[in-house]
């Protein structure tokens, strides 16, 4: 006879069990380093969360290939809710197996492919995940009896769900070899100061280079937010990347089927902001904040900066005017003036491709110099990563509004509208444009007529003068060659008005963008 | 003490304080010339200059360090 009271307690005792993850010394440990849990981390994104697969277990070997028990296994998964919204929530479990990949069992969790991303893609739900763990591991050949061709083993899914739902994912600990690579096939990575992300870790590196090398130098979060661009955002520690995996999600559709979600209409759209008008300096050679802009025009407290620290020249933020969601974009004076370098141009492609995936119409405030230029830049293959940049503009498919705030010259100007479309542009009195700068476009077009005047200096400022005076954006207004120029102070009441209809239409052009796909 | 370091490759075109300056939060304390822009390098906090680690016409790089601070 079935005992049924035995049955539920062993169903508690196995539950129990899986709750002690890979026991007390192993959890105070993670605690000593300031991290928290899996359980931990999964508690504070979710108000509720339903676990699948606590029964999966883990089993432990010894160095002779001698299974010696068990562990809970090594991931953790299931539906959660975040902020009132369904997401697929899953993450390695550090303290067993240093989060290793689950070939143990009949089925992947997570953690590349498995249950958690498939529930994301069935319902068509945001996957949020927490990445740690140490990725491949010799120790799979004694579970198997042979070594498997890593090859065998399917990134389908993971990159299927790129362009069908939000994949938000923290870094918090060591992402290391699949799991590095699980992290950064995502729409946002964000990683907590101390946290590490690589290819391969320092006895790798030790043995392939020769080369000691601490897993900090090798691969820190610090370096990655800011060289490599390997990762979005630095997080003081785990509580505010966690804010800042929600903050992302806020924006957000559920699925690209759906729309992106508008926020509260308190902020009035006619608000001048008195300041716009004195932040353009004079003085044409000096920069001014242009992230101060952003504010001012976007919904007050909305505007939140993905990748600050990288590809410095351009600046990228998930924004709101009158409530709805935006991308903007926008070039950096104060960093080489604003030019589009090799990594500005990674991170406009990164981040428009997301603005297409997820139907965010692009706000794009102007104030580029051109493709940068010099050794650095060409060596960094800056024309074809230039020309990426335009492409992703190109194929973008949402409404994009361009704000000339000041120079536009060059190549660069065409990353920042696209005519194909409808190319709404607007400028502020203080724009200028052109083929190049005039100061350095005189000396490449009359380097002859220069050389032959009687005072070269005197015939360059003349040239110069008369150039500057034909390139007023006043002229170009003249000729439609600019669609309207502006009150800086207006800027807020002509964006809102025109992205209202803008993002009324992105209900029609709603679904998948097939064939195409973004890549990480 | 506070390092502040400069946020662009640039030169250094003009250093507008001197030692035993007090500055405020976002006062200009270099301007460096790069990219023919006059970039501002501003204080993160306010306090009191203690050294100079550059001089006019100096080339530098991101990350160097020009002045420093004791808040």
């Amino acid at each position: 006879m079935f005992k049924w009271t035995e049955q539920i307690a062993e169903l508690e005792r196995r539950r129990a069990e899986s709750l002690q993850l890979g026991g007390a010394d192993r959890i105070a440990h993670k605690h000593s380093k300031g991290q928290k849990t899996i359980r931990e981390r999964i508690d504070l994104l979710t108000t509720s969360f339903s676990e699948i697969g606590g029964l999966a277990r883990f089993p432990e070997f010894d160095a002779s290939g001698n299974k010696v028990g068990s562990l809970p296994s090594s991931y953790v998964c299931g539906l959660g809710e975040v902020d009132g919204r369904p997401v697929a929530v899953g993450g390695e479990d550090f303290t067993v197996g240093a989060g290793a990949p689950q070939l143990y069992l009949d089925r992947m969790k997570g953690g590349l492919g498995g249950f958690v991303e498939d529930l994301a893609h069935e319902y068509r739900i945001p996957l949020m995940l927490f990445c740690e763990g140490v990725g491949g591991d010799v120790g799979g050949i004694d579970i198997h009896g042979h070594a498997y061709l890593v090859s065998s083993i399917s990134w389908g899914r993971s990159i299927q769900l790129l362009s069908e739902v939000p994949v938000i994912v923290g870094i918090l600990g060591a992402a290391a070899g699949g799991t590095a690579g699980r992290a950064v096939l995502s729409h946002f990575t964000v990683a907590s100061k101390g946290s590490v992300m690589f290819a391969g870790g320092p006895p790798l590196v030790r043995r392939a280079l020769g080369r000691d090398i601490t897993k900090e130098e090798l691969g820190a979060a610090e370096m990655h937010t800011s060289v490599s661009g390997g990762i979005d955002n630095l997080a003081e520690d785990e509580e505010d990347a966690i804010e800042q995996m929600k903050r992302f999600l806020s924006y957000m559709p559920q699925n690209v089927w759906e729309m992106p979600p508008e926020g509260p209409r308190e902020d009035p759209i006619d608000r001048r902001d008195e300041d716009l008008l004195t932040i353009i300096p004079e003085n044409r050679r000096r920069p001014y904040k242009m992230r101060k802009i952003i504010e001012m025009v976007c919904d007050k407290g909305s505007v939140f900066e993905i990748g600050p620290n990288w590809g410095r020249a351009l600046i990228t933020c998930l924004a709101r005017v009158d409530g709805i969601p935006v991308g903007v974009l926008a070039n950096n004076p104060m960093h080489l003036a604003g030019a589009l370098d090799g990594p500005a141009a990674e991170k406009q492609v990164r981040f428009i491709d997301i603005c297409r995936t997820f139907h965010l119409p692009i706000v794009y405030f102007v104030d580029v110099p051109g493709f940068m230029v010099g050794p650095d830049a060409e060596r960094g293959n800056v024309v074809r990563k230039g020309m990426r940049a335009i492409q992703a503009l190109y194929e973008a498919e949402v409404p994009v509004i361009s704000v000339h705030v000041r120079k536009c010259y060059g190549m660069a100007a065409q990353a920042t509208a696209i005519m194909d479309r409808l190319g709404m542009r607007v400028a502020w009195p203080s724009a200028e444009w052109g083929d190049m700068p005039v100061e350095g476009g005189v000396e490449a077009a009359f380097r002859r007529e220069i050389e032959a005047a009687e005072d070269p200096e005197a015939f360059r400022a003349e040239a110069e003068r008369r150039l500057l005076e034909a390139s007023s954006p006043w002229k170009t207004a003249e000729a439609f060659g600019i669609e309207d120029i502006i009150d800086p102070r207006e800027t807020r009441e002509v964006v809102a008005r025109f992205l209202r209809p803008a993002f009324a239409s992105l209900r029609s052009r709603l679904g998948e963008p097939t064939p195409w796909r973004m890549r990480p | 003490m506070t390092i502040i370091t400069a946020p662009v490759t640039g030169n250094v075109w003009k250093i507008e304080v001197s030692v035993g300056d007090q500055v405020n939060e976002e006062d200009e304390l270099i301007i460096l010339e790069s990219m023919k822009m006059e970039i501002p390098v501003e204080a993160e906090v306010a306090g009191k200059v203690v050294k100079l680690l550059c001089s006019e016409g100096d080339s530098v790089s991101e990350g160097d360090p020009l002045v420093e601070l004791e808040a």
